[in-house]
């Protein structure tokens, strides 16, 4: 079981009335200083969460921008990989950690921003300068 | 009672073939998620937000019946993204009823009086109609004016055409006790088979995070909606589910009851939670570490869910698998579930709005002892 599982008693679980949020890290931008072993490990693990592309540069010298969608953590990194797919690819593709050598969170944090406050805001700025059929559009697919 | 009598008897006989075999973990209802892609932009969704290379993805018919074979569940849930802008939604629904699957498709309802020409009334095929409540709450819940104008049209020429139709609402922080009753008037008046309820999901990638219900919050707000219920009012879930949701029972968990399915494979563990993805269903079952889930495991990101996908299955497990639990059900179904307290509830002033977000940052010290 791991660590982050034990954090709450049932008694504490069931009064909850609010239920805390998560707030979102800034990652879009970062890269990761990957010193040694962990370090990797917790990075691949931001990228897996991370709602954007990355770009992953491989001990080879390949690049490869990638939507990482899952992975797997074995003992050794050889045997741990990220699992992913690439704007330009149809397949599901994977890598080792191993081959690894850097991790840029290039893309755009697509879970960013767009608080309930803002669409709040916007809705009445709208409302008051007289607009009709007031909405938040999903991102257009460039 | 608003589920059919065949659709009842066939998850009966399924649960009890489940039971005689010995079998402790199965699916009720397949997840399967098409596509990604849709044409809302909801504040409480974090089922969207991803880059535009992996919207455009979609599922095959052809995975999507290998899925349906492998899962083995009597009944499919097509949520999304909206399935309606998959181009082969309707050769992918044709599929599945062909295999006697009773298929629930989860949509938006923009499209659907435009679309519902091409698909074939069914007693296997039932629409369920996002509506999160009256107009102006659902307008705004999905940050869409004129929303709801579109949906209740696609919902009423449905309904003329001879289609089984359900609303589906999620409720968050903030919800009007006395606006949901008056909803749930509006839309059995339509002609609705049944409605279809759940509180919402503290997705962590939702834009907005300060709405989601803690779990007492949740019981109080569906003892309020749920008691003292009109008998107009039809249900098309488990009335077990709805007395948990009300107070009235303690469930645990049931993850792989409702397995989901989508491009990237069978999600672990649920269909709310992301912690990575199987190649084949076999696996999922098989690999997936389910103590670390639930509310018993005490894992945060299990706290405070209620939802119908991890809890209906416990209910309907228990209203099919034993005969306490059949009679409850049966009783729960004809009950309009009296309560002074309750009347009580729906007098206290309306909410107006998101409440003030409680973050816990750092579990305190006493927060680390654990029911484990």
């Amino acid at each position: 079981m791991t660590a982050e599982v034990l954090k709450y008693t049932l008694a504490q679980v069931e009064a909850l009335e609010l239920a805390p949020g998560t707030e979102h890290l800034k990652l879009e931008g970062w890269v990761p200083l990957l010193a040694g072993e962990e370090e990797l490990r917790q990075a691949l693990e931001k990228a897996f969460d991370y709602r954007g592309d990355v770009t992953l540069t491989l001990k080879s010298g390949e690049r490869i921008e990638a939507y990482i969608f899952n992975r797997y953590t074995g003992p050794t990194l050889a045997e741990s990989w990220v699992q992913y797919f690439t704007p330009a690819a149809p397949d599901k593709r994977k890598v080792s950690y191993a081959e690894i050598a850097r991790l840029e969170f290039s893309g755009k944090d697509r879970a960013a921003g767009k608080h309930w406050e803002d669409w709040v805001k916007a809705y009445n700025e709208k409302k008051v300068a007289g607009e009709k059929n007031i909405a938040l559009v999903p991102d257009v697919l460039e | 009672m608003a589920v059919p009598i065949s659709q009842m008897a066939t998850v009966a006989t399924y649960v009890l073939k489940k039971k005689l075999a010995g079998n402790k973990r199965y699916p009720l209802v397949l997840m399967l998620e098409p596509l990604f892609r849709c044409n809302l932009a909801c504040a409480g969704c974090g089922k969207v937000q991803y880059p535009p290379h992996i919207l455009k993805k979609q599922l095959t018919p052809e995975e999507c019946f290998a899925a349906v074979e492998e899962c083995g569940a009597p009944m499919v849930s097509l949520p999304g993204g909206e399935p309606l802008l998959h181009p082969q939604i309707v050769e992918i629904v044709n599929g599945l009823v062909a295999r006697k699957k009773y298929v629930y498709l989860c949509t938006n309802a923009l499209e659907l009086k435009r679309r519902l020409p091409e698909f074939k009334p069914s007693k296997y095929l039932t629409f369920s109609v996002h509506l999160d409540g009256q107009r102006e709450h659902h307008d705004f819940s999905v940050c869409r004016e004129g929303g709801y104008d579109i949906a209740i049209e696609g919902i009423k020429e449905a309904v003329k055409r001879g289609f089984r139709v359900t609303t589906n609402a999620t409720f968050f922080d903030g919800t009007d006790a006395n606006g949901v009753r008056g909803f749930f008037d509006e839309v059995m008046d339509m002609g609705v088979e049944g409605i279809v309820l759940s509180p919402g999901y503290s997705y962590d990638k939702a834009p907005d995070q300060n709405r989601f219900m803690g779990r007492a919050r949740v019981r109080r707000l569906f003892r309020a909606i749920l008691s003292n219920r009109k008998p107009s009012w039809k249900f098309n879930m488990s009335p077990l589910f709805l007395e948990f949701l009300m107070g009235d029972r303690k469930y645990e968990c049931t993850p792989w009851g409702s397995p989901a399915y989508n491009i990237f494979g069978w999600q672990r563990p649920c269909y709310l939670l992301q912690d990575g993805y199987a190649d084949s269903f076999k696996e999922l079952m098989e690999t997936t570490k389910w103590e670390e889930y639930g509310v018993a495991s005490g894992n945060p990101k299990c706290a405070n869910c209620m939802v119908s996908c991890g809890y209906e299955p416990t209910a309907v497990i228990e209203g099919f698998g034993s005969l306490k639990g059949f009679w409850a059900m049966v009783r729960g179904n004809f009950s309009l579930y009296k309560d002074d307290a309750a009347l009580k509830l729906l007098n206290e002033p309306a909410p107006h709005g998101p409440a003030t977000l409680v973050q816990i940052a750092e579990p305190a010290e006493s927060l680390e002892v654990t029911n484990a």
